[in-house]
């Protein structure tokens, strides 16, 4: 497409892309546990909300926790610990499935049925650019309708796919999308 | 029947032009000659705009919606028949009288969708024989026909009560018609009178009493519950056609992050809480002072509009707001005035929010040379203005006025959890989605701290003896202060929290 950039950051701009914020933003909103998981109450919590019940459980194993029960229970009990590898695993299947469970009520907030949620899309940084090649980018809202392939695509942790599913809908920015391809923050509420 | 009560009221509020009309023969004519807007004859019928639109535009309703719709328009007629009738001939029409049903409408009333039935048929509005047909309607072409056809033979459910919302004018217009000069405001591309703007407070408060009939608890608790969500509709409505727009989720530097979830940011607000050491001998009378409405004082101040930028060095813009990383001077002067950065025991440099260095740089200016200035590492700031809340903090402001002069507790409730909650949970609060501005609530509860130096320092100034300036509006003073500060229950007035007395009477102790 030719509004994407080429060669971002050539003379000093920075900004993450679009799509990556908007996950930011989205990760905000599910709340995860704060505790980081090498500390042992984090651990713990998270171990917790992946074996309460069979269908975590399930869900867990399809996240690509595939240890086996004796295992969790001896994490759990302490009489074990998880070795990197597998604290890494624990991390991302917890994060899996809480955006699964957490998925539907977060579409139903954003898309407020059918009246969508105001969007800030704050524009990149240009303060390291030189003063002749500054451009004026100006923040710019936007109401999105439609959150259903965005929020799947977060759920399901594809990248591409949030990228092109946020470009659909911020091409109606109108002909200068391509300013806001890549941002400082992209904001709103749920 | 709150329908039928609905619009007529909605009737009785819509304004007529006493010029002559011409003739209506279509239901988007009939409308903007009342001057309702399609929002407002959605809302009485209970439908969205968009429906009426639709209805205006060739669609028919169907059913009850039908009768409600065909009410409505031919209300309309007749109103504007009246206009008509009155305007030229300059008589008084006695719509309130059945003799006013005898007339023959069709000859006052020339229209092309009005037919003279041959056998009377009923009414689609009251069920009652009607002699005339509105586009192909059967029906009164008055509502006091209705009325009237009605109070003869009994009623079915349908019958509306019309007068009881007629005779009254709109109380807008009437105070218009008082002062002749109708102050107006633009809207959208019209311009409207400003009585006419929503006073959402008002609105709210009369609805919530209404809900729960007159109950002023439960009016007040339910208004408290939504006093949030509410503060920021009066928040987008005062932003109408305002130059800059609110930025409610900017990129947030990591000071102003919470570290845990109950934890607390970086920066410091220079909360006071200040106790003088020493009292002069004697026996002295204090009166604790409490500063009214401090919060909604306090949404005047300098806010960043944009997301934060930092910078680095010793310079201070006058021209943007924000938090500074600053090392404070020496205060010198505790045994008489609170220090303005507050309690703050632990040396070093602090992270404070604009009012706190604007307080210090002025104190430090030659005008009142109390203290060094402070010196400025970085800061974190964007281009700022006073006005950003300036409107939302008059219509607070002014809702409260009234409600004080009326003695109207329920709106003052509902104010003051208006704006204190409005600033409490504008910061990263799970109860206000809608705006994350962390600085900004820092900045506005530093400037009711500002706000509160400055009344100690005024009270010190006048030769008051301040004894202690603590919280967000509590001021101990030694002396008259009657004489400095008015008394009252207005936002630049103060009201006494409590009187007590301090130390012995050397006339006792001298002379036993």
């Amino acid at each position: 497409m030719p509004e994407r950039n080429i060669e971002f950051g050539k003379y000093g701009a920075r900004g993450i892309k679009g799509h990556e914020a908007v996950a930011r933003q989205l990760d905000a909103l599910a709340g995860y546990i704060a505790t980081p998981i090498t500390a042992r109450r984090g651990l713990i919590a998270r171990l917790h909300y992946l074996t309460r019940t069979d269908h975590a459980r399930q869900a867990a194993r399809e996240a690509g926790l595939t240890v086996t029960d004796r295992t969790l229970k001896a994490w759990l009990d302490g009489k074990r610990s998880p070795s990197k590898a597998n604290l890494e695993r624990i991390e991302q299947a917890y994060r899996t499935v809480r955006r699964e469970n957490v998925a539907r009520y977060l579409l139903a907030r954003l898309n407020r049925e059918g009246r969508g949620t105001r969007v800030e899309i704050h524009p990149l940084n240009q303060s390291q650019v030189d003063r002749p090649r500054q451009r004026v980018v100006e923040f710019r809202t936007l109401n999105v309708r439609c959150w259903d392939r965005i929020v799947q695509a977060w759920v399901a942790g594809d990248d591409q796919e949030l990228d092109d599913a946020w470009v659909d809908q911020i091409v109606d920015l109108g002909s200068q999308w391509g300013q806001y391809e890549y941002v400082t923050n992209v904001g709103f509420a749920a | 029947m709150t329908d039928f009560e609905a619009i007529d009221a909605l009737l009785a509020r819509a304004k007529q032009e006493v010029a002559a009309l011409p003739p209506v023969d279509e239901r988007r004519a009939l409308r903007e000659q009342l001057n309702l807007s399609r929002t407002q004859v959605a809302k009485a019928l209970n439908v969205s705009p968009s429906t009426v639109g639709g209805w205006e535009s060739g669609r028919d309703p169907s059913g009850d919606l039908r009768e409600k719709y065909a009410y409505f328009l031919q209300g309309a007629q007749a109103k504007l028949a009246a206009a008509a009738e009155d305007a030229p001939a300059g008589e008084l029409a006695d719509d309130g009288t059945p003799d006013a049903g005898q007339k023959n409408p069709v000859q006052d009333v020339e229209q092309d969708d009005v037919d003279a039935l041959a056998a009377p048929e009923s009414c689609v509005l009251c069920g009652q024989p009607a002699q005339f047909a509105l586009a192909g309607l059967p029906q009164h072409l008055d509502a006091a026909e209705c009325t009237a056809a009605s109070s003869t033979a009994q009623p079915p459910a349908a019958p509306p009560q019309p007068e009881a919302a007629k005779p009254q004018p709109p109380a807008a217009r009437r105070t218009a018609d008082r002062t002749g000069d109708v102050p107006i405001v633009p809207k959208g591309r019209r311009a409207q009178a400003a009585s006419d703007t929503p006073d959402l407070i008002g609105q709210a408060v009369t609805a919530a009493l209404a809900q729960h009939s007159g109950d002023v608890e439960a009016a007040t608790a339910a208004l408290v519950k939504r006093a949030i969500p509410d503060a920021m509709a009066l928040l987008d409505a005062t932003r109408k056609g305002g130059r800059y727009d609110v930025v409610a989720h900017p990129w947030v530097p990591d000071i102003l992050r919470k570290q845990t979830a109950h934890g607390a940011d970086q920066i410091w607000e220079a909360r006071p809480k200040w106790t003088r050491p020493h009292l002069p001998a004697g026996r002295h009378e204090v009166t604790a002072l409490d500063i009214n409405g401090a919060y909604l004082s306090a949404l005047k101040t300098h806010l960043p509009i944009g997301q934060l930028e930092h910078s680095t060095g010793n310079h201070h813009d006058r021209r943007r707001a924000g938090v500074h990383l600053i090392t404070p001077p020496v205060w010198e002067h505790d045994a008489v005035l609170p220090n303005p950065l507050g309690s703050r025991d632990e040396p070093g440099p602090l992270w404070v929010t604009e009012p706190t260095l604007r307080l210090l740089l002025r104190l430090s200016g030659p005008k009142y040379g109390l203290c060094d200035p402070p010196e400025i590492h970085e800061s974190f700031t964007s281009g700022a203005t006073e006005n950003l809340l300036e409107k939302f903090r008059i219509a607070l402001k002014d809702a409260r006025d009234t409600a004080i002069a009326a003695d109207d507790e329920v709106t003052l409730e509902y104010v003051k959890a208006m704006y204190s909650k409005f600033v409490s949970t504008m910061g990263e609060s799970n109860y206000n989605r809608e705006l994350y501005r962390p600085d900004w609530m820092h900045i506005i509860r530093s400037q009711a701290f500002a706000n509160l130096w400055w009344k100690a320092h005024r009270a010190f100034d006048e030769g008051l003896l301040v004894v202690r300036a603590m919280g967000t509006d509590e001021l101990h003073v030694i002396g008259d202060w009657r004489a400095v500060f008015p008394e009252g229950r207005g936002v630049t007035e103060v009201k006494i929290k409590d009187v007590y007395s301090i130390g012995t009477d050397p006339d006792h102790t001298n002379n036993p």
